[in-house]
């Protein structure tokens, strides 16, 4: 009997003992995640990578049955939404015609003015395999990685607007923090004041605004674009409109992360300044060129064409946005 | 005839194994099906953390088969899949096995409204612990309604994970025998 219990206590001193030891371990990873965050931001690469194929697999199904349970709530409110919709539609019209005007007269001053045109930018285009939407982070996992030249700190964006940027890359996987998330700070510039500021995620679906530079007022209604400072994000990226929220100012993103099912990631930077001109020495200076002048009058006339894009998606499994309408591009 | 005992005897230890890894097996999908892109609620709810009520409803019938080591690491999953800091939810998660362990007994006896509460508070203490960790690492308050709200959806689809768990148990590992323990 005496035996039988002290193989209990032993049992039972085993256990807690293990509890305490792996709570501890617990509290020391945090730290170590604080510390050393990179450390896991590499496992976490590795796990996305790995998980990916059963993600993908899962994610059939179960965006399925949302569809269904969202379609049959939607039944309810056909009528109101189709009245709303047609209401929509007629002022997005009037909007259509004023847009085309600009768009022809801009071009007509750009032409006039001899304007640089703006670049394209290149883009992977990449599927939402996971989400998390948490109390501490909102993220999302794209099924494009380093493999497709997907680089941290991109922006991706919907058919929307800007949903946030990446953060960690894995080779076949990459991972995106959310404009709403509470780590997240984005440079942006708010329209028409150009007044700038940085829009601080905070877990909530309208991140809040810091005004930084300028003092032109900010109304609620006005437009929020990113900035492009410090050459992480292109500028003029659409994220949202200010809103008021009691007396403080928030931004109510064009963005929809729940329902973006494929998202692009642009691939920008700064452009590297041309390497210093070597100093010529004078004793050189006098001698006569070893290529003929007419030959480099012709390589200064026919430039070599721009390089390849090269975040262009080659997967033919990875859905494209180009071409795609907006109602395709969304689930 | 002894070699086809034999082998009838490692076929059921190799048998018994797997079936010993199917909590853990269960709980880690239940945090991949958490971190998928989908919303049920038209993202009025955040995602659940599905996997603390596997972890709680198999600390309740098959404690063997979940020790802390395993909750540990179904937490670390958990925080590395959600993006979140690593080790917050594996604390949390901790938390939620110390007070089931420490009432197994009483929560295992729990039917309807009771078990719901006996698992609200389990979530509840997981939430706290990550939420009072974040805050004294992090030296930064996050919002409190988004994490209630994981837990209210959390509480609200216990039923359906315990269900299925259940069933999963009955069909594969079953019940905890004394031999077991």
């Amino acid at each position: 009997m005496a035996g039988l219990g002290w193989r209990l206590m032993r049992g039972r001193g085993a256990k807690q003992f293990s509890l305490v030891l792996c709570g501890l371990s617990a509290v020391v990873i945090v730290l170590v995640g604080k510390t050393n965050p990179a450390l896991f931001d590499r496992a976490r690469a590795l796990l996305s990578d790995s998980t990916e194929p059963v993600l993908s697999e899962l994610r059939g199904p179960l965006v399925a049955a949302e569809n269904w349970v969202a379609d049959a709530g939607g039944i309810f409110r056909l009528y109101r939404e189709n009245a709303e919709l047609k209401q929509e539609n007629e002022a997005l019209r009037k909007w259509q015609n004023v847009a085309l005007s600009l768009q022809t007269k801009m071009q007509r001053y750009e032409q006039l003015l001899n304007a640089v045109p703006d670049v394209e930018l290149p883009s992977v285009t990449a599927r939402v395999i996971g989400e998390a939407s948490r109390p501490f982070i909102k993220t999302m996992i794209l099924n494009a990685g380093a493999a497709e030249q997907v680089k941290k700190g991109q922006a991706v964006i919907d058919s929307r607007g800007l949903l946030g940027r990446i953060y960690v890359t894995g080779a076949n996987t990459s991972w995106v923090i959310l404009l709403s998330d509470l780590n997240s700070r984005v440079p942006v510039v708010i329209e028409p004041s150009h007044r700038r500021a940085i829009l601080t995620g905070d877990n909530t679906p309208a991140p809040g605004i810091e005004l930084d530079v300028g003092d032109g007022p900010v109304h609620p209604g006005d437009r929020v674009v990113t900035t492009g400072d410090g050459g992480l994000l292109p500028p003029d990226l659409p994220v949202g409109t200010v809103v008021a929220e009691g007396r403080t100012l928030k931004v109510a993103l064009f963005a929809r992360p729940g329902s973006s099912d494929v998202v692009r990631i642009m691939a920008y930077g700064l452009p590297t300044p041309p390497p210093a001109a070597e100093p010529v020495p004078p004793a050189t200076a006098v001698e006569q060129p070893k290529v003929p002048q007419d030959t480099v009058a012709a390589g200064i006339a026919q430039r070599p064409p721009p390089p390849a894009m090269p975040l262009q998606s080659q997967s033919p499994d990875v859905p494209r946005f180009d071409g795609q309408s907006e109602e395709e591009q969304d689930r | 005839m002894r070699a086809a005992e034999d082998f009838l005897e490692s076929l059921h230890h190799r048998t018994r194994f797997l079936a010993s890894l199917i909590p853990a097996l269960t709980a880690a999908l239940l945090v991949l099906i958490s971190n998928m892109p989908v919303s049920f609620t038209g993202e009025l709810l955040p995602s659940p953390a599905l996997a603390l009520a596997g972890v709680y409803f198999w600390v309740l019938v098959r404690a063997d088969l979940m020790p802390p080591p395993v909750v540990l690491l179904i937490g670390l999953l958990e925080d590395l899949l959600s993006g979140g800091p690593p080790g917050l939810w594996a604390a949390g998660y901790l938390a939620a096995y110390w007070l089931t362990a420490k009432q197994r007994e009483t929560l295992a006896g729990l039917n309807g409204a009771g078990a719901l509460v006996g698992f609200t508070g389990a979530m509840l203490l997981a939430a706290a612990t990550a939420y009072g960790l974040s805050a004294a690492v992090y030296l930064r308050l996050a919002p409190l309604p988004p994490l209630l709200l994981e837990s209210v959806s959390t509480v609200a689809l216990y039923p359906v994970v315990a269900f299925c768990m259940a069933w999963i148990m009955r069909k594969t590992v079953g019940p905890e025998t004394g031999d077991d323990a």
